[in-house]
């Protein structure tokens, strides 16, 4: 019984985590207040490199070494957080929604560089990525301690003085410059650690789906993990872990509905919208059980 | 549940999973697997496969199933990305345990979800996968639909055959599709090969609607051949633009042109388009024309080539089966064991299918005998049409 359901769930399990990590990418941009949607294009980076790493410059013939797969990992982090840097100053200038707009065109160019690249394998992309595990939930070894090190990471963040500057700009930029918080280096941060996790999420889920292309990186995706932050919720780092595991296994939850699965999840997602604005975790239920106590 | 607890909770998990192996059984009806796009964009293919699964479901059903063995078919949806391929493909093997499976629709699904199945030594017969190297991901991936670099070619061939003059051609695709990419490439090949001069090469997205910087340089370079590699309300609306700005020589359609929902978008600027045909509705032979005669009773329209190879990929499936339950009774045996099995029958055998005899090589790659080649022929009304199969 337990051999047929870790059989069948294990790469959804996996992929949840996987998700929700990358849900963190968008969450933390968002804490300094800025609603930027080019998680996916980093996603895709991170996931290209490791692509083309392991079937060009590592190629193996049997198992893929993991420490390979580590240094593809640092390599797609470091290539992300290099690209957030050169993208991040000129467009974190710009405000709400029109950043939005500047990170989705950002995405598209990407996606557009990679359909014409031959590197990348345009538009089939690259196929046959070795594997360095047997079969797919042992991916859980590298994708789970990731997310565990993310989590603690930004809710160590949040705690801190970069945190804490984050939030003031979030809730009043001008107020935050005023008393001393320079916005411009936070915004940047935020955006390239965001970005940085999104690299290296993308070069575990290279290997772990077996192929890569230029579908990943789309606005589509974009929306996909925007959901997960804003029904998870966006003011607690549990927010967007919940919504990105909750979200990736609910379709799947679904299955045995049938035809109308979309249409029922698509449903619950509008429920979940209208009925918690603040998102599944906000800080106000934590908030109400103590005085409860 | 705190992360640690998780973790071991997994290791038990896995741990578990080694010792407690039970063998299963296949079951009456014998389960096979359909997993095709019948959510996202990739529907509108997808929907076409599931009617060919079920036209095939009940027709063999009705003249005996596996040696008297009814089967069953389980549909589990991929919706249109990889990771929906996947889970779909697991819950098959793991939840349906079906013998094999027909699927997925795309070939970026299938490069990331044959790979599983592969693993866990499931037959995977691909129905519409077309990319290079498919049947190449492991020994039990196979697919009834041939490759694009053997189909394209033969509307080039067409095309020199009603006008040998032919010297100089353009060539458009989209090239944010996949299937376009590689088929380009093929047209382009062939082209070469048959002596002619490509003078331009235009690129478009299938999101765009406007083609008049292609069209005009294009035209710029006269060309007497164009090739379209593109879907059909793009490749509609850039044949419209085309044929607009005055050219009035031949044009060859792609596979993604290959649908009558091409007709409303470029009305009787189509007529004439040449496009290569892996499946004839008229094709001879007895099974395609009962093949045809239940879907035009159902449907009111000839059948198109993705329900023709879906119902295919069943048939191979089920011939297959009847072949190994003539050796050892199938239903009640080990399912591993008849997976294997079934995989060599599938691969030894020769199908005579709606698409024509076809069998396969030691990798898994069609050898389908018959290609054909229809020229759109546009109705007065100009919103209706039909291919016409030239001979």
């Amino acid at each position: 019984m337990f051999e047929s359901f870790f059989n069948q769930y294990g790469f959804l399990m996996v992929y949840m985590v996987l998700q929700a990590t990358l849900a963190l990418s968008l969450y933390l941009p968002l804490t300094a207040g800025q609603l930027s949607l080019a998680s996916p294009g980093f996603f895709a980076l991170g996931g290209y490199i490791a692509a083309v790493m392991s079937t060009t410059v590592w190629a193996t013939n049997g198992m893929f070494p993991i420490p390979y797969l580590l240094l593809e990992m640092l390599l797609g982090g470091l290539a992300s957080g290099l690209l957030a840097v050169v993208v991040g100053v000129p467009a974190l200038r710009l405000r709400g929604i029109y950043l939005a707009l500047a990170t989705i065109a950002f995405v598209e160019i990407l996606r557009v560089v990679s359909l014409n690249l031959t590197i990348t394998g345009g538009a089939v992309g690259i196929f046959g990525i070795p594997q360095p595990f047997n079969s797919s939930l042992e991916y859980m070894w590298v994708a789970l301690p990731l997310l565990i090190a993310c989590v603690i990471f930004t809710a160590r963040l949040e705690k801190s003085r970069i945190g804490r500057a984050f939030v003031a700009i979030r809730e009043d930029e001008l107020a935050a410059d005023a008393m001393g918080v320079n916005p411009t280096y936070h915004k940047v941060l935020a955006f390239v650690i965001g970005a940085m996790i999104a690299g290296m999420v993308g070069a575990i889920t290279a290997h772990f789906l077996n192929t890569w292309n230029a579908r990943q990186g789309t606005f589509d995706a974009s929306i996909n993990i925007l959901a997960f932050v804003l029904i998870g919720g966006s003011r607690m780092t549990l927010g967007p872990v919940v919504g990105g595991m909750l979200l990736t296994a609910l379709p799947e939850i679904l299955r045995p509905v049938g035809d109308v699965r979309l249409i029922v999840n698509g449903f619950l997602l509008t429920l979940g919208a209208v009925l918690l604005p603040q998102g599944l975790i906000s800080p106000r239920v934590f908030k109400r059980k103590k005085v409860d106590v | 549940m705190k992360p640690v607890t998780r973790k071991i909770a997994i290791a038990f998990g896995i741990l578990a999973a080694t010792t407690f192996v039970v063998a299963e059984k296949v079951a009456t009806p014998i389960a096979i697997g359909v997993s095709v796009a019948q959510t996202s964009n990739t529907a509108l293919l997808g929907r076409e496969q599931v009617i060919g699964a079920q036209i095939a479901e009940s027709f063999f059903n009705s003249r005996g199933g596996v040696n008297g063995t009814p089967f069953k078919l389980f549909f589990e949806d991929t919706g249109g990305d990889e990771a929906g391929a996947i889970n779909a493909f697991q819950t098959q093997i793991n939840k349906n345990n079906v013998v094999a499976i027909v699927g997925p629709t795309l070939s970026q699904q299938a490069f990331a979800a044959d790979k599983i199945a592969d693993r866990a030594k499931v037959p995977v017969l691909g129905p519409s996968n077309t990319a290079k190297g498919i049947p190449q991901i492991g020994d039990f991936i196979a697919r009834v639909s041939s490759p694009v670099s053997i189909v394209a070619p033969n509307s080039v061939r067409a095309a020199l055959k009603i006008n040998p003059e032919i010297k100089k051609v353009a060539v458009f695709y989209a090239q944010n599709d996949a299937f376009s990419t590689s088929e380009t490439g093929t047209f382009q090949e062939t082209a070469k090969a048959q002596g002619l001069e490509i003078t331009t090469v235009q690129r478009f997205q299938t999101t765009d609607s406007d083609f008049t910087s292609q069209v005009s340089a294009g035209l710029a370079t006269k060309p007497e051949l164009v090739i379209v590699s593109g879907l059909a309300a793009d490749g509609g609306n850039l044949i419209k633009q085309l044929r607009l700005a005055g050219y009035k020589g031949l044009i060859i359609g792609g596979n993604g042109l290959n649908t009558a929902n091409m007709f409303p978008v470029c009305q009787q600027y189509c007529d004439g388009v040449l496009i290569a045909q892996a499946y004839s509705p008229t094709a001879a032979g007895s099974l395609n024309a009962a093949f045809r005669t239940v879907y035009k009773n159902t449907y009111k329209k000839e059948p198109p080539q993705f329900t023709a190879q879906a119902f295919a990929a069943v048939q191979v499936i089920v011939e297959a089966l009847r072949r190994v339950d003539k050796a050892a009774k199938v239903s009640g045996a080990e399912l591993a064991d008849v997976r294997v099995a079934l995989n060599d029958a599938i691969l030894a055998g020769t199908y005579n299918t709606p698409l024509g005899t076809i069998s396969f090589d030691k990798e898994g790659e069609v050898n389908q005998k018959l290609f054909y080649v229809a020229q759109i022929k546009m109705n007065p009304d100009n919103k209706t049409g039909s291919f016409v199969y030239l001979k």
